[in-house]
């Protein structure tokens, strides 16, 4: 067999914690190798020891046959490797050319060579079909073509091999094709690709072989045919994880959260709520599906009190809450989960505690005579703690020593127990690994079944079908249309999303 | 009208380029550690110490090339110091920067109380000033008044705006220029692609101590061939302003030091009319102080954009019906 890269028997330790044990990995030349598992699986450090960023305590590599120390990227580079890292590194005010020629610059007397760098780029770029304009500055670019750039570094240094680093992460789906299109080239061409994921789906799309780590060892290398993805969850996870819809009684209320014809504007001040209308019933579950970016964001905001609206009614029980401000919001009875966890979520340098506290500082029992009383409220996060199951060490931990799912439940230990009868929850699972995306979905029902009004904003059609009773499709800032979440047909909330009206398409029929 | 054309003249332009010069060299070297991501807040002190070792260096040394060298080699000891501090042991940027000032305001008094047994200033005892340079065929082809602007000058000058263009090219077309800008505005990438941060950022801090050393040594031996103390009078400090502004870009440093030379220049002037001194010698700090302002108005914060903008829109009434839905209403 002939193999790219071979890895036996890796093994490394920090401290006393072992990220990788005795890693055997055998990708073949011309293949897209996938290699999947949860956060802290010990992919990326695998990754890092075969391109000399970090050095296995045991263990050997082989790189083409040989079995070799790579003790530095640059010994990596050398033998035909390249990494596309998770978080790009490129240079804003530099144009493409120099940034893909940077640390290799084409000199003419001293003087770097403009003409000479752009005209390779062009040659590289039309020798493997990545369009990019090699005089345009990076700054201001998509992210898609930041990883095109970032693609032609490594291809620039003759790369044969190229590792991927949870490449799709910050790419929109139709990106994501393109880039799948670009490896499949690639592999055509007699190239390796070695292709680092969490995301099932797009594993099961582009991958010859797949390998599954977890908790630092392989527990599986097969051919992607000989897999389906309820088996790769079982596999990553180590259990069987279900996606299937949740089990529910009927058990609507009172209409709850009633917006009517509501428009806001964006930052850019472009309009991007159209007329949206909705209701939210007590015990109720309403989904909003949609491509990012077509206003659920501003959706959660305005309804949350951070974005001003334009016109337009938003009543939760009755009172209008727009042009309300957040607290006073709160107080009505509306708890909100932001999309961005690090950015509205938490305070990252704050601790556990003073995280969970926010918004309830002023209030009994926490605070006695306008002081914070913290004994009372660390025994407070303790059982919080314990109930949501966050994987922490104590609640004084500031939250950025927690992972992104476990800094998630600690927002939503926040809000569901913040005393509001209506959740408004964006993203509950954004970068959350798959056993920790069930836990919070098992919380969201139990929320429902405490009768709470739940408006769920989610990317992840999948989430939605789960848990929600109706889906809303949202396209362009409008409502699309409406599908019970028992009986979802997938091609009609396709076309909503793509902003077709279904009822349109069967008229033309 | 009179008293006009006797402000603004030839002269005053001579004197613009003159006042202009100390303080575009130190901004020169800043640029260099203000592009690799350093906040240099030290160029004050390397200034000043450059400028008196090049008194002591030319009285030593009976040259004034060699009192310039030894002037710069001071500036560069504390500059290799700071970036040791600072590069090398992460101390805080402003706190380092501020002792060595400190540091080397006191060091030049008692210095300057040990080598020569004054206080204040020290003039005269052999200390050579640097020549000035004619351009040989200047004066016929220009004539006397319009010869002056570009002939007869101390060779600093000429290095000063000369370094101009080239710190352009130098950022543009070497690699060095380029890993500096890349270092400061991406370590990260430099890091990726093998480039030391660490050398590109001592590169750079030695980089400024070789200007402002030679700023230091055109203080003392330029036009007036003295060392008093605190001679630097703040111009380190001028150009760190000139730098946070300009992001080191080097023609944009032109442009602020011109300025400020300007006002120098000016107020020196103003001097010779009689205006009270006190007054006059505030001139260039009141500029600088306005163009900030100016400066970071374009730059103002986004909440008070929004409050502006929030006032305006409450002030002006607007149409109802159907061409307003899209129209932001003022929040109540």
């Amino acid at each position: 067999m002939d193999l790219a890269v071979d890895l036996s028997g890796i093994t490394k330790r920090f401290g006393a914690f072992t990220a990788n044990d005795s890693i055997d990995l055998a990708v073949r030349r011309g293949e897209i190798h996938a290699i999947i598992g949860e956060n802290g699986a010990g992919k990326t450090t695998l990754m890092n020891i075969l391109f000399g960023l970090l050095q296995p305590d045991e263990g050997t590599i082989s790189i083409g046959g040989r079995t070799m120390l790579v003790d530095s990227p640059a010994v990596a580079i050398h033998e035909g490797l390249g990494m596309v890292h998770q978080h790009f590194k490129l240079v804003p005010s530099l144009t493409v050319a120099d940034n893909i020629f940077l640390g290799m610059e084409i000199r003419r007397n001293g003087l770097i060579d403009r003409a000479a760098q752009v005209e390779r780029t062009r040659v590289l770029s039309e020798k493997f079909g990545l369009r990019v304009d090699p005089q345009e500055r990076v700054a201001g670019l998509s992210v898609g073509i930041e990883q095109r750039i970032e693609i032609l570094k490594v291809l620039a240094r003759n790369a044969r091999i190229i590792i991927l680093d949870e490449p799709t992460a910050v790419l929109t789906p139709q990106e994501s094709r393109d880039l799948f299109q670009t490896l499949r080239s690639f592999v055509d061409d007699g190239m390796t690709v070695i292709f680092i994921s969490h995301h099932l789906e797009e594993v099961m799309a582009v991958s010859d072989t797949v390998t599954v780590l977890r908790d630092g060892r392989v527990v599986a290398t097969k051919p992607k045919s000989a897999l389906n993805k309820r088996e790769l969850v079982r596999l990553m996870v180590g259990r069987d994880v279900s996606f299937d819809r949740r089990p529910r009684t009927p058990n609507e209320g009172t209409v709850a959260l009633d917006v009517t014809d509501l428009w806001a504007r964006d930052d850019r001040r472009l309009t991007a709520l159209k007329s949206v209308g909705l209701t939210v019933r007590a015990g109720e579950i309403v989904g909003i599906a949609g491509v990012a970016g077509n206003g659920q964001t501003e959706l959660a905001e305005v309804l949350s009190g951070l974005r001003p609206a334009s016109r337009g009614r938003a009543q939760l029980h009755g009172h209008d809450i727009l042009d309300r401000t957040p607290a006073e919001i709160r107080n009505r009875g509306l708890a909100h989960v932001p999309g961005d966890r690090m950015v509205r979520g938490v305070d990252r340098n704050a601790s556990l505690s003073a995280n969970i506290l926010m918004g309830r500082q002023t209030k009994r029992p926490f605070s006695r005579l306008g002081l914070i009383d913290w004994t009372t409220v660390h025994d407070a996060m303790r059982a919080l703690i314990q109930r949501f199951d966050i994987r922490a060490r104590g609640p004084k931990d500031p939250a950025r020593s927690l992972s992104g799912g476990n800094i998630q439940k600690v927002v939503l230990a926040r809000e569901f127990t913040a005393g509001g009868d209506v959740l408004l929850i964006d993203q509950p699972t954004r970068g959350v690994d798959i056993g920790a995306q069930e836990a919070i979905h098992d919380e969201i029902m139990r929320q429902r079944a405490d009768g709470r009004a739940i408006l769920l904003i989610s990317t992840q059609l999948d989430e939605l079908k789960a848990l929600a009773d109706r889906i809303l499709v949202m396209f362009d800032g409008r409502i699309m249309g409406a599908v019970d979440g028992a009986v979802v047909d997938d091609d009609a909330i396709g076309l909503m999303m793509a902003g077709i009206d279904p009822a349109e398409m069967t008229e033309a029929s | 009208m009179e008293i006009l054309s006797n402000l603004f003249n030839v002269a005053l332009l001579v004197a613009m380029i003159r006042t202009t010069t100390p303080i575009l060299l130190v901004a020169l070297g800043g640029s260099f550690t203000t592009k690799a991501g350093i906040f240099n807040i030290g160029l004050e002190g390397q200034m000043l110490i450059a400028a008196f070792f090049a008194v002591v260096g030319s009285i030593w040394t009976g040259s004034s090339l060699g009192g310039m060298v030894i002037g710069v080699a001071a500036a560069l000891l504390f500059a290799l110091i700071y970036a040791i501090l600072v590069v090398s042991f992460r101390a805080n940027e402003v706190v380092v920067g501020l002792a060595l000032n400190i540091l080397a305001g006191g060091m030049t008094v008692s210095l300057l109380k040990a080598i020569f047994g004054t206080r204040g200033s020290v003039v005269g005892r052999g200390i050579v000033g640097l020549p000035k340079i004619q351009i040989p065929g200047a004066r016929d082809l220009l004539g006397p008044s319009t010869a002056q602007l570009i002939s007869g000058y101390t060779p600093l000058v000429y290095v000063a705006f000369f370094a101009v263009p080239l710190l352009i090219l130098f950022y543009n077309r070497t690699r060095l220029g380029l890993y500096i800008r890349v270092v400061g505005e991406k370590p990260e990438a430099a890091e990726a692609l093998g480039i030391s941060i660490v050398r590109i950022r001592y590169a750079a801090s030695l980089l400024c101590g070789l200007f402002a050393g030679l700023a230091g040594a055109h203080m003392s031996l330029g036009y007036i061939t003295m060392f008093t103390e605190n001679m630097s009078s703040g111009r380190g400090f001028m150009a760190v302003a000139i730098l946070i502004f300009s992001g080191g870009d080097p023609l944009k440093v032109l442009a602020g030091c011109l300025l400020f030379g300007f006002a120098d220049a000016f107020s020196l002037r103003l001097q010779t009319f009689g205006f009270p001194s006190y007054l006059v010698l505030a001139v260039p700090y009141a500029v600088a102080l306005v163009a900030l302002f100016v400066l970071s108005w374009r730059a103002r914060p986004k909440r008070i954009r929004e409050t502006v903008d929030t006032i305006r829109r409450a002030l002006s009434v607007h149409p109802s019906g159907e061409a307003d839905r899209n129209a932001p209403l003022p929040r109540s």
